[in-house]
């Protein structure tokens, strides 16, 4: 008898519809798997007939086939041993007419344990949302898998063992039962245990994190140890504008392919991603043998922070460039293609040189010229080109400290970032573009609009300070944000002339070497 | 002198070891180049008053190395190999203790003997000897002075450059061949020397490494190519001084610019102002320092009257914060705490400020441009 059961699978982040069937004849006893199945999927067997051995049912002694369509596209995970138990059931002839008729309305996606128990199994989420848009109105999962699987559009029974599922097929527990409503998105109060205003002084550091929230600009810190760059860094999710529901959907998926999304409680907050600067090129950009999404797609619409940016390893540095431009991560192989989206916020963090004091008030600095040179040098520049802030951050002394003023408090840059970014809303409504920094070249033309003394002030720069062409663009993009945040409708020159704070490596004879 | 000769010499000048007077002296003895190659090393040995290992690796050096291929490859990137003692030698350096036996030159040296000053001074530059040296170098080079230095980094770049940027012939007495360009990173301000009528100079083969014993032998070309030297900034221990030792060695005006006692960068020229070397405030006391006779030509007129250009009265912001920077460099940080300023008034007022150059910015540090 044949049996087919509806199932999905992931490619990259993205869920399709696979077709799990089970034909039982008669014949030796057997179990075959086709359909390209990796390992995982092939351990299911054996998981599978103890699983419904230990349920209660029998396991048929006969020659089982089992079909994974589409057939040519290979197939991971252990999610299949729920409908590859329910296909043999069914095929062998233990579930009841009702029970076969009501096996086509549903999607079955679980792990299974020995005993028949339901165990939570990786990407849920995306599976579900995919299986939504084909038309599926219904799906049984693992209660484990239940919290994040409320974010698709589609009705869901959540089962702990195979003996329920069972009931539910059967008629035995109404479907009813087990519904989850869609959570609420935008109502969750987001609670954080730092605040800007315990950073004290750094007022220039703190203004250019708060341009990089309000329009998504990447920024990198310079400065010796104990200036501060790591405490502002981690206290940048603090003024973040709170996550809408397309964004947090995006998040969710990927941390549901990783596996990384919390059972108990799912984290409303903008990702905050700070990989130590030892990491392996594809644990930062994604890939491997079933490739997952690295740590800047698990940044994806939060912050990536790079503290001790120079130590990276130089190839890390390069193939952030790729993210860095276009915003997702595409990981081609022979026979597929994946992309991850990659839109994060760059926060770096470095020393000025090996030493770290290079240009320190008080300690004296041991490095070589051709130190210091090389250091900064780890940095390239088609990287740089891609960083439209940059601090000095200068060390606070004892007195200074005591009497520096704590600045505003998380809140209320983050009121301040939260009004910029809807006139940014505003601004790009119908376009991809979503902040100020990926707008593209035809909208700066577009929205950033130079004064007439405003371009006074750029030839100026250019002269007088060396300021180099390329950065042009960075220049008006980052000036185009400064407005925002004051509310104007145009930029004017005293916004270009704050930006130019924030772009000293493009001046030349800058550094002392 | 024949072709022959002329082969000899490069072989023997290729063992960077051994003093040139001593080359030359050896040269003497045996009455050319060519008879001293032909010693062994024993007779060497005693003749010149040096270790048998000496004598076995300077001659073991000669012949490897080939001065045919030498003149060719030097002949090819555009340069020349002048021997001391034909006419095209500059004299200036036939005058000098350790003599060499040749330099080679690529560019033009033009006239030798026109007013010279050689400026040196540490690789780790200061902001304030960044200052002084452009400044000084400046205004050397629009008075017509030839720059002379090491192509090295910090001052050495910093004073070349300035010859390149006034379209004024400087030269570089380099520490490595003429065929090489240390560090590599002034390969661009080299090529500018020799487009603006500069000379890459160095007695040493034209392949030659930037090693370390080559350094001190080349200040003394620095010195002797020099009616003036002035050391800019540096440690007590520094190549700088090494220079200026020569340059006394060969009785030349050493001068030396002040900085702050605390600066470790400026204790070799204070040391040098307390044992009585000339103090440096302006490009003026450098070029009282010139020879007489060779004065003649400079546009020195014009440094005396120098006026300054009428610049436009500070806002009472602007002076405020001018006066706030004081005589330390302060962040915008700094500023904003003293101010209560906002960092966005502040980058305009900055701003306003560094462009009309009155203050200048280095990573991310305010301080007043002290030389205008």
């Amino acid at each position: 008898m044949l049996c087919s059961i509806t199932s999905a699978c992931l490619k990259g982040i993205e869920g399709y519809i696979v077709n799990v069937e089970v034909d039982i004849a008669a014949g030796m006893p057997s179990l075959t798997l086709v359909g390209l199945p990796d390992q995982e999927v092939k351990e299911a067997k054996d998981r599978v007939l103890a699983a419904i051995r230990n349920s209660g049912f029998d396991s048929p002694t006969k020659k089982i086939t089992i079909n994974l369509v589409p057939a040519e596209i290979k197939k991971n995970g252990t999610h299949f041993d729920l409908p590859i138990a329910l296909g043999i059931l069914g095929a062998s002839g233990q579930l009841s007419d009702a029970a076969l008729e009501k096996l086509k309305d549903f999607v079955f996606i679980g792990a299974l344990g020995l005993t028949g128990e339901l165990h939570a199994s990786a990407g849920v989420l995306p599976m579900l949302i995919a299986l939504s848009r084909q038309g599926k109105k219904r799906a049984v999962i693992a209660q484990d898998n239940l919290q994040e699987a409320a974010y698709a559009c589609i009705d869901i029974f959540s089962a702990q063992n195979l003996r329920q599922v069972v009931d539910l097929l059967e008629g035995k527990i109404p479907f009813e039962q087990n519904r989850e409503k869609n959570p609420e998105f935008l109502n969750i109060e987001e609670v954080y245990s730092e605040d800007f205003s315990e950073v004290k002084g750094q007022s220039l550091a703190k203004r250019a994190l708060e341009i990089a929230a309000a329009g998504g600009h990447n920024v990198l810190m310079m400065g010796p140890p104990g200036t501060g760059k790591s405490m502002l860094a981690k206290r940048f999710a603090t003024i973040l504008p709170p996550l809408e529901r397309e964004e947090m959907l995006e998040i969710l998926q990927i941390y549901s392919v990783c596996g990384l999304l919390n059972r108990r409680k799912n984290n409303f907050q903008r990702p905050f991603r700070d990989p130590h600067h030892t990491i392996s090129n594809i644990a930062l950009v994604g890939g491997g043998q079933n490739p997952r999404p690295g740590e800047v797609s698990l940044a994806h619409n939060g912050v990536l922070f790079l503290d001790e940016f120079a130590e990276f390893s130089r190839t890390s540095l390069e193939v952030l460039r790729e993210p860095l431009e276009t915003f997702k991560v595409t990981i081609a192989r022979a026979k597929e293609t994946l992309t991850f989206p990659a839109k994060f916020t760059l926060i770096a963090a470095m020393n000025p040189c090996p030493c770290g004091y290079h240009g320190h008030k008080v300690k004296v600095c041991n490095c070589t010229p051709v130190q210091i040179s090389r250091y900064k040098a780890k940095i390239s520049g088609p990287l740089l080109d891609r960083i439209d802030l940059t601090v000095n951050l200068m060390p606070v002394n004892f007195s200074d400290w005591e009497k520096k003023s704590e600045g505003p408090t998380s809140k209320e840059i983050r009121q301040r970032v939260i009004a910029a970014r809807q006139i940014q809303k505003e601004r790009f409504k119908n376009t991809q573009t979503t902040a100020n920094a990926f707008m593209s070249v035809k909208q700066i033309k577009e929205f950033c609009a130079l004064p007439k003394d405003g371009a006074q002030v750029l030839e100026l720069a250019m002269k007088k300070l060396g300021l180099s062409a390329r950065s042009l663009d960075k220049i008006l993009k980052t000036a185009r944000t400064i407005a925002d945040l004051e509310g104007s409708k145009d930029i004017k020159k005293e916004h270009l002339m704050e930006v130019l704070q924030y772009r000293p490596l493009d001046r030349k004879g800058v550094s002392d070497i | 002198m024949n072709f022959e000769e002329k082969l000899a010499r490069l072989k023997v000048n290729s063992f960077s070891y051994l003093r040139s007077d001593w080359l030359s002296q050896m040269i003497e003895i045996f009455s050319s180049a060519e008879e001293l190659l032909r010693q062994d090393a024993k007779t060497i040995s005693k003749e010149g008053k040096i270790p048998l290992e000496s004598a076995e690796a300077f001659l073991k050096s000669c012949a490897m190395l080939d001065a045919a291929k030498e003149m060719e490859k030097t002949e090819k990137s555009g340069g020349k190999i002048l021997f001391n003692g034909e006419e095209d030698f500059p004299q200036r350096l036939t005058e000098i203790k350790e003599a060499p036996l040749l330099i080679y030159v690529r560019g033009d040296l033009g006239d030798v003997q026109r007013a010279a000053v050689g400026m040196v001074g540490t690789r780790k530059i200061s902001p304030y000897g960044r200052r002084a040296a452009s400044k000084l170098a400046g205004d050397l080079a629009q008075s017509g002075v030839v720059l002379v230095s090491g192509l090295a980094r910090g001052i050495d770049s910093v004073v070349h450059a300035e010859a390149v940027k006034n379209q004024t012939p400087t030269w570089a007495l380099i520490g490595t061949g003429i065929g090489r360009c240390y560090p590599a990173e002034n390969r661009e301000l080299a090529r500018a020397i020799l487009d603006t009528g500069g000379a890459i100079i160095s007695e040493l083969p034209f392949d030659a490494p930037p090693l370390a014993h080559h350094f001190p032998r080349r200040n003394r070309l620095i010195a002797g190519l020099s009616d003036v030297v002035v050391v800019v900034e540096g440690e007590v221990k520094s190549g700088a001084l090494i220079t200026a030792k020569m340059a006394l060695d060969q009785g030349l005006d050493v001068m030396a610019v002040p900085g702050p006692i605390d600066s470790p960068t400026s204790g070799g020229p204070n040391k040098l102002i307390k044992e009585g070397a000339g103090m440096v405030l302006c490009a003026n006391d450098i070029i009282d320092a010139i020879p007489v006779q060779k004065k003649f030509g400079l546009k020195v007129k014009k440094l005396y009257n120098e006026s300054k250009a009428p610049s436009e009265p500070l806002t009472e912001q602007e002076q405020k914060i001018f006066d706030l920077i004081g005589e330390d460099s302060k962040s915008i940080d700094d500023l904003a705490l003293e101010t209560d300023l906002q960092i966005t008034q502040l980058s305009a007022i900055l701003f306003s400020l560094e462009v009309s150059g009155i203050i200048i910015c280095t990573d991310g540090k305010y301080s007043r441009n002290k030389f205008n």
